[in-house]
């Protein structure tokens, strides 16, 4: 009897589904079946009567239809939502909400850059003071007191025998002389040269240096090293070149160029018609360096080197004036 | 140094092009860093003869010429407006391609380009030259004509002389051998496996008297001057140079002046050792004393300038004064002038520390004095006075006096040094011979002995740079070539010790970038002036650029506003700012100082100035306050996982900042944070508020890179909203500290989120709500338990503060 009145409201509720299209509809539709009092309310009442042994089955029965209704009611409500509701619009067009972001300087940058390459290759990163002795600076690096090799770093005083570094290389003497070998660092930092500010040239700028001290250590080794280095900053199908040269610190001692990357090499303003750019110095730690940290060059050999960051950061970044690295705009600084 | 090419060319024989003995030269370690073909500009410009003149047709001034511009090619036509051109003269004539230097229509005189015309109508293929618009003379109102006898077809620069080449070389200092043409030339030789040849000195002693009988030298200083030399060169005419000598030093970069110092300069440039020539007639008493000058004694050089000498100058005098300064510069009492007759031809090997010494406290670098520093050759001193006196007696006429005072008391010998193969291949990674390692460094003039596995090298004196086995090996690398030694790129593998610096460093500029801060690097100088508001301990260049430029900077603060500043003048509405750099006081300490009397600091610098936001349509404008520059340095901390902070709060400004905020950690003083005082900010013209943070990085980075997990609690926690009205006086500080302290550990956190202040809760009170989170690590607090913590708080804060609990 009561299944037969749950068949009937089955039927009625998908025959009432299909007709109900407005709000009223859907509302009396509720009323009628879902509210407290409604129609399948009422079921759950009349289940009271049924013979015990037949409850747990009806009661499924009842529980099937009104989770039918349930499911009609969230369908027909939802259609007509999508169908009627007032959508808000947003306008996608207003700007987003920025978030600050600030930026690292273009010459910490190159810095960085060259110390990764570095630091593959089992170096370490070791810093020393800007402002130096003369021992360090100069003496200890086999600058004799009255030689003219000292002319070739115009030199800030601050006493007679304590200067601005003029290089990086001092750091070289205080790792030597508070490390014993092997050796390997760079040695990043800012020095100092007495020369006239201009659009190539400032009175500071900054190094990375380099040392390997071991035993066996070769020129070949040098090269090696800085044609790995060079590829690795540089592209790998730079040409390059070195040159003797001359450093009191170092010896046999090299200069390196690469092609021009202005001009591949066909010669230009930046390059001086030589289509080559002067990269680093480099060579053996001399024997008179090894001899003043107590080494014995008997037994232990090196190599070392120095670049420049500054003017490489120009021509790197594309920027014609050094002086705009330390202008320190914001214009400027946003684009790194 | 200025190499001819053509010059070098009398010294060796070359038989490759200018580029490739300059990429020689530079392969060698004599770098050419440019090369001067010294008539380029003159390209397309040939001597031409006008063979036919004829008005024309259409302009009254101009006239139509037939130019022939060589021995077999029919003659051109070409259009020419000077008045005085005339058939059978020889002209110079531009062709088309060529630049004409200066362009007399244009009043700048600017160059410009020659190319096929018609002028008026009439074809021209080229322009006939005034010696204004060619760059060698004034004339604008006709052209040249050159002799008769000019050859028809030679280039301009042929006709001038201009043919040479011109290496500039860089020498470096170890190199003074090769401030000379025959020095290049002789490493050249060595390289190129070829001979030097040395210029044949024709040298004949005229008069039949020896120079001894009319002259005397005396040295004081053997240390300083180990080698005088002196020569007598009588009846001798000062004029002007004949044209090759002239051409030579216009090449080279000197200035022609009289016969007999060009031919001094020559040879010095030839041979590298500089000469002096004296006036005979000027010199007192037929006598030259080499020695130090007097204290105080004033000496006026051949440039016209005065000096006072102090004593340790080494002096050329006669018999009663100083004539010159010994290797430096001759002095105007004794110069060559027109009138002179007889010369005294000094050539001599000065000390190059003495030399140096002398050179850089008088301020005068010469020629002779840069060389003189660098090491000259003492057994060159008198061939090169032999070739000098040679010349003199050909170009000027004079009579060489027999014979040479030549006081060398102590003869200057080869040094010996033994080369080890072994050494040689150790350092440089080869697996040369020994037969190899000798035969390149004969060619370079050092005679060796073999000693079984050695070397014993004889160094010629040319070479003082030549010491010690290492300056051996260097040759033989060199001359080697540094392209023929392997690439090595497998190293020992020696495994360096990781950073921590490097580790706290990045982090701290990757979180600076993060929170909108740009990185700057600004100036480690700055003026005395505005240094002092920052510190007395400073430190001053004794040498500086400038007086912007005088002392290191105390602070980052004062160079980080000057970046401020720019900002603010190009347009800027928000500077934000970080900087990584060293600051410096004149102060000792055992943690900072490496240089006595010295403190050098890694700091961090932060500034925040101008709009925290600008106006937006989410929000409204609003100007960045000393609280935004707090959260900002709290958060930094925390991120570096630094818990033991302690910030002391400044009731007084000082004269830098105003709302100071000290900070220390574990107990140390680690900087400070503030608004930038107005004195400050006056003193660098910056009108909106700026507000600095100046950290040390020593302790920042001192940190364990390795961080401790902490427990957190698995129970849930329970945030109460409080509020108290106390005395303004009464900072939140106060209060949160005694809501922590009496809610003990369960109370995890204390948030400030309500300051009000009004009549309804009375006059001079102000009302703090904070919202108070407790949790416990043990279990689920009830409600009976917090509500028994809150009374705790309440009655606490009460009796402390006097507060007055206000109902939210």
């Amino acid at each position: 009897m009561l299944t037969e009145k749950i068949k009937s409201l089955d039927s009625e509720i998908s025959a009432i589904a299909a007709i109900s299209t407005t709000h009223e509809d859907i509302e009396k539709y509720r009323i009628e079946f879902l509210a407290r009092k409604g129609k399948i309310a009422s079921l759950y009442d009349d289940l009271k009567s049924v013979p015990n042994d037949q409850k747990p089955m009806v009661g499924q029965q009842i529980n099937r239809l009104k989770k039918k209704a349930e499911e009609v009611y969230e369908t027909l409500k939802s259609k007509l939502d999508s169908s009627t509701a007032k959508k808000e619009l947003v306008d996608l067009t207003l700007p987003g909400r920025m978030l600050l972001h600030g930026t690292r300087h273009p010459i910490t940058r190159t810095i960085e850059q060259m110390k990764s390459i570095f630091v593959s290759m089992g170096f370490g990163i070791a810093y020393g003071p800007e402002i130096e002795d003369d021992y360090h600076n100069f003496e200890a690096l086999n600058f004799a007191p009255h030689h003219p090799a000292r002319d070739m770093q115009d030199t800030f005083f601050i006493k007679d025998d304590v200067v601005l570094r003029t290089h990086t290389t001092p750091v070289q003497i205080r790792v030597m002389k508070s490390q014993k070998p092997p050796i390997r660092v760079i040695m990043p930092g800012r020095v100092y040269r007495n020369e006239a500010v201009s659009a190539r040239s400032n009175y500071f700028f900054h190094q990375v240096d380099g040392l390997y001290v071991n035993e066996n250590v070769t020129f070949a080794e040098l090269k090696g090293t800085l044609i790995t280095f060079a590829k690795n900053f540089y592209g790998s199908n730079i040409k390059y070149r070195f040159r003797p040269s001359y450093f009191p610190f170092t010896e046999p001692s090299l200069e390196m160029d690469i092609t021009c990357f202005l001009c591949s090499g066909k010669g230009c303003r930046i390059c001086k018609q030589t289509g080559w750019l002067e990269i680093l110095g480099a060579g053996m730690v001399h024997p008179n360096v090894f001899r003043n940290c107590s080494y014995d060059p008997e037994k232990v050999s090196g190599f070392a080197f120095g670049m420049g960051v500054d003017r490489i950061s120009l021509l790197r970044y594309g920027v014609d004036d050094i002086r705009t690295f330390f202008e320190n705009d914001i214009r400027f600084l946003n684009q790194f | 140094m200025r190499i001819s090419y053509k010059w070098l060319q009398n010294y060796i024989e070359l038989k490759n092009s200018p580029k490739e003995v300059a990429e020689k030269l530079t392969s060698i370690g004599l770098e050419v860093e440019s090369i001067e073909y010294l008539g380029k500009k003159y390209d397309g410009f040939v001597v031409g003869e006008v063979v036919e003149v004829s008005k024309h047709p259409n302009a009254d001034r101009l006239s139509v010429c037939k130019v022939r511009l060589s021995q077999s090619t029919d003659a051109q036509q070409i259009v020419c407006g000077a008045p005085n051109v005339a058939a059978g003269q020889k002209v110079i004539v531009g062709l088309p391609g060529a630049t004409i230097p200066k362009n007399q229509h244009d009043p700048d005189g600017k160059s410009f380009s020659l190319t096929k015309a018609k002028i008026r109508g009439i074809e021209s293929n080229g322009m006939i030259c005034s010696s204004y618009e060619l760059g060698i003379g004034e004339d604008k109102n006709g052209i040249i004509v050159l002799d008769s006898s000019t050859p028809v077809g030679i280039s301009l620069s042929q006709y001038l002389k201009l043919d040479d080449i011109v290496f500039e070389l860089g020498i470096t200092p170890n190199r003074p051998d090769c401030l000379s043409h025959i020095g290049v030339a002789r490493d050249l030789a060595a390289v190129y496996g070829s001979s030097l040849k040395y210029p044949k000195v024709d040298f004949v002693e005229k008069k039949n008297f020896s120079i001894n009988k009319i002259f005397t030298v005396k040295v004081e200083n053997n240390d300083d001057c180990p080698r005088y030399t002196a020569r007598v060169i009588e009846n001798v005419t000062v004029k002007e140079s004949p044209e090759w000598l002239k051409q030579f030093l216009s090449a080279v970069g000197l200035r022609p002046i009289n016969n007999i110092v060009d031919i001094t300069n020559f040879v010095m440039l030839e041979f590298g050792q500089p000469l002096h020539a004296f006036d005979f007639n000027n010199l007192a008493k037929n006598t030259i004393i080499v020695k130090r000058a007097r204290v105080k004694e004033k000496f006026t050089t051949l440039d016209k300038k005065s000096h006072e000498l102090n004593g340790t100058e080494l002096m050329i005098c006669d018999g009663d004064r100083s004539v010159a300064i010994g290797g430096v510069m001759g002095g105007m009492n004794s110069e060559i002038s027109e009138a002179t007759k007889t010369v005294l031809l000094e050539s001599a090997f000065f000390s190059p520390t003495s030399v140096r010494k002398t050179a850089k406290r008088l301020g005068i670098s010469t020629d002779a004095s840069y060389r003189f520093e660098r090491g000259t050759d003492p057994n060159m001193v008198d061939e090169a006075s032999r070739r000098a006196a040679g010349l003199i007696a050909e170009i000027a006429g004079g009579e060489i006096v027999q014979g040479v005072i030549d006081v060398y008391p102590k003869v200057i010998e080869k040094i010996k040094i033994e080369l080890r193969i072994f050494k040689v291949n150790d350092i440089l990674g080869t697996n040369l011979s020994l037969e190899k390692i000798n035969g390149l460094l004969q060619t370079l003039g050092i005679e060796t002995q073999v000693k079984n596995n050695s070397l014993i090298c004889s160094v010629p004196t040319y070479r003082p740079d030549i010491e010690q086995e290492i300056d051996l090996i260097e040759e033989v690398a060199r001359l080697y070539g540094y392209d023929n030694i392997p690439n090595q790129t497998t190293v020992h593998s020696v495994f360096s010790q990781p950073s921590k610096i490097e580790l706290h460093i990045n982090e701290i500029r990757s979180w600076c970038e993060s929170v909108g801060l740009h990185e700057v690097m600004t100036n480690s100088l700055l003026d005395e002036a505005t240094a002092l508001l920052y510190s007395t301990e400073l430190i001053k260049v004794k040498n500086p650029l400038s007086v912007d430029l005088e002392v290191m900077r105390p602070m980052l603060l004062p160079t980080m506003l000057t970046a401020v500043l720019h900002n603010y003048n190009h347009g800027a509405t928000s500077v934000r700012l970080f900087e990584i750099g060293s600051t410096f006081l004149a102060k000792h300490s055992e943690k900072t100082t490496r240089i006595q009397g010295i403190s050098e600091y890694n700091k961090l610098g932060l500034i925040l100035s101008g709009n925290a936001h600008d106006l937006t349509w989410y929000s409204k404008e609003r100007e960045y306050d000393i609280f935004d520059l707090k959260g900002m340095v709290q958060s930094l901390l925390s991120k570096l996982g630094l818990d033991n902070i302690h910030l002391i709060y400044y009731d007084a400004s000082s004269s830098l900042t105003e709302q100071t905020i000290g900070i220390e950690i574990n107990g140390t003083y680690v900087g400070f944070l503030g608004q930038c005082s107005q004195k400050v900010l006056a003193q660098h013209k910056i009108e909106r508020k700026v507000l600095y943070c100046e950290l040390d990085l020593s302790v920042l980075i001192a940190v364990d890179e390795v961080r401790k997990f902490k427990e957190y609690s698995k129970f849930p926690s329970v945030k109460r909203d409080i509020a108290f009205v106390v005395k303004k006086n009464i900072t939140a500080g106060d209060i949160e500290t005694a809501i922590k302290e009496s809610g003990g550990a369960s109370v995890t956190s204390i948030s400030l989120f309500d300051i009000f202040e009004g009549a309804s809760i009375g006059e001079g009170n102000k009302s703090l709500a904070f919202s108070v989170t407790m949790q416990s690590r043990e279990k689920t607090l009830t409600d009976s338990g917090i509500d028994a913590l809150m009374k705790k708080i309440i009655a606490s804060v009460v009796s402390t503060y006097g507060a007055t609990l206000r109902s939210l």
